[in-house]
């Protein structure tokens, strides 16, 4: 699968332009992590990438066939799990999925929806009614109507929100062990998500891409860039931003990122987390 | 798409707002059959198809209300989230729209059902008669435009913003309300009192003019083609 986005621009109808002449190749296998703030964009992108949007500029390519004419072998290839999404309360958790199995055209409903329940490990609430479920089962229900078919192409927005930290390890080794041999485009704010299972990394900010390449690129960028100083020894340098702060029996510790640390700092090796907000933090300063 | 006309079914008739629309329309069809119907209409019998047809008429607007709500399901808040989901499927949206839109029909169906089971009760129960075929005429004539055109205009309306659904649930109580011409006359009742009396011999045979044949015929070829309308894209929608 190979998905090809050439000088993609997108403005709202209310004036609002959400992404900037942006470019970018995804090809499977891989697991492409999609960082950014609120607002950068993240969530129009993949609304572009489902087809769900119009681009007002520039063309989104599957397989090297244009959208929106490739639309339906698009959708009958892609998993799509969207951060704000409606279940239909009245079914029950494998009737629902197996609607939406009809929906996606599926042959196989029956292995598939066992399939997917048991990824999401929600065999014991198959036969339960959606509406009685708990806010971290919905989005479990979500998670497998996007595996449901094992399609080569799977964009997650958001997946792991509201799960408990139990769950969001097992979802993040179900994503990483589906990436093995299919295209995986997660989005989140959770960087820990990212850094254990994402072989790359797109960070966009403001509409465009900031940053595309391995965590170990990014890390490297930050490189000499991140510190930790006790508080009571900190000046305000400028470009400075506290990443951390613990409390400590001889004070509060802080972590930093800034171009130039300030002398009271002591250089650290960067986390992905600390590259992240390093590049994010340069970016806002300009 | 008959797994999805099968669970669309059973999500519109299977809830309790679905029961309870059935309630309302038993209950107030058994006060009109009672109280009007059993006097006749136009000095017809009871269970003339004149005295029959004023029953819909009365019925229809509750009926033209309960398919506009049944399509409420398909177009409020809560499912434009759902639609997210079932847009991101490779199924045709014309096809998915139109099991859909079979969904509703076959509810409202389920509807008009209960409210002719209604007068089959009454007339068997109070006067004994069991001729319902002679009153399959007006019923067709009387139900099947206005709730096929309710359901095409609801379902364009709906789409275009959910909220003008409420307003045209009145437009049968305002019609009703209103002196409207004899080619409209079915849609008030006026053609099932006024008619009969026109037609000047005792107990006429059913008879329609031609004028409100063919606005009931526009009716059912508008509502039909306005079900088939699909919004075009634009590029930042």
């Amino acid at each position: 699968m190979e998905i090809s986005i050439q000088n993609v621009s997108m403005t709202y109808p209310n004036g609002k332009q959400a992404l900037q002449d942006l470019s970018l190749d995804l090809q499977s296998p891989s697991l492409v992590g999609l960082l950014g703030p609120n607002g950068a964009g993240k969530s129009t992108l993949m609304k572009l990438l489902v087809a769900a949007l119009l681009p007002t500029a520039g063309a989104i390519r599957v397989d090297g066939q244009a959208l929106p004419g490739a639309e339906r072998q698009l959708k009958a290839r892609l998993g799509y799990l969207p951060q704000d999404f409606g279940l239909f309360d009245e079914l029950t958790v494998a009737q629902f999925l197996d609607y939406m199995a009809a929906l996606k055209g599926l042959r196989d409903a029956r292995d598939a929806i066992r399939e997917a329940i048991g990824a999401v490990r929600l065999e014991a609430q198959a036969k339960t009614r959606i509406r009685t479920l708990s806010g971290g089962q919905r989005q479990r229900v979500g998670i497998a109507q996007a595996l449901l078919g094992s399609p080569p192409f799977l964009i997650l927005d958001e997946p792991t929100v509201g799960l408990d930290p139990e769950e969001r390890i097992h979802f993040r080794n179900v994503f990483s062990r589906t990436a093995q041999e299919r295209l995986v485009l997660l989005s989140t704010h959770i960087i820990e998500d990212v850094q254990s299972v994402c072989d790359r990394i797109v960070v966009l900010h403001r509409g465009t891409i900031r940053f595309a390449g391995t965590p170990e690129q990014l890390i490297r960028a930050a490189e000499g860039h991140v510190g930790v100083f006790w508080e009571r020894d900190a000046v305000r340098a400028p470009g400075l931003h506290v990443t951390a702060r613990v409390n400590t029996s001889q004070g509060i510790r802080c972590r930093a990122v800034a171009d130039a640390l300030p002398a009271c700092a002591r250089p650290e090796e960067p986390t992905l987390e600390d590259a992240y907000l390093y590049l994010i933090s340069r970016e806002a300063a300009q | 798409m008959g797994k999805i006309f099968r669970y669309e079914c059973r999500r519109l008739a299977g809830n309790r707002f679905f029961a309870g629309l059935l309630l309302v329309l038993l209950f107030y069809g058994w006060q009109v059959l009672s109280r009007v119907t059993l006097l006749g209409v136009a000095h017809t019998a009871p269970f003339s198809p004149w005295s029959f047809g004023d029953y819909l008429s009365r019925m229809l607007p509750l009926l033209w209300l309960g398919a506009l709500f049944l399509l409420t399901f398909f177009t409020s808040a809560a499912e434009r989230r759902r639609a997210v989901l079932t847009a991101a499927t490779p199924v045709r949206p014309a096809a998915y729209g139109l099991a859909r839109c079979c969904a509703a029909l076959a509810a409202t169906a389920l509807l008009a059902l209960a409210v002719l089971a209604a007068a089959a009760v009454f007339y068997g129960r109070t006067f004994g008669w069991y001729g319902w075929g002679t009153l399959l005429v007006p019923a067709l004539v009387t139900l099947v435009p206005p709730l096929v055109f309710a359901l095409g205009s609801g379902w364009l309306l709906g789409r275009l913003r959910p909220w003008l659904l409420l307003p045209w649930m009145l437009i049968p109580f305002l019609l009703r309300a209103l002196p409207l011409p004899a080619c409209l006359g079915l849609l008030n009742g006026s053609a099932f009192t006024d008619r009969p009396l026109a037609l000047g011999t005792l107990d006429p045979a059913f008879s329609l003019p031609a004028g409100a044949v063919a606005v009931q015929c526009a009716l059912l070829l508008l509502g039909a083609a306005l079900l088939a309308i699909r919004p075009a894209r634009r590029p930042g929608r």
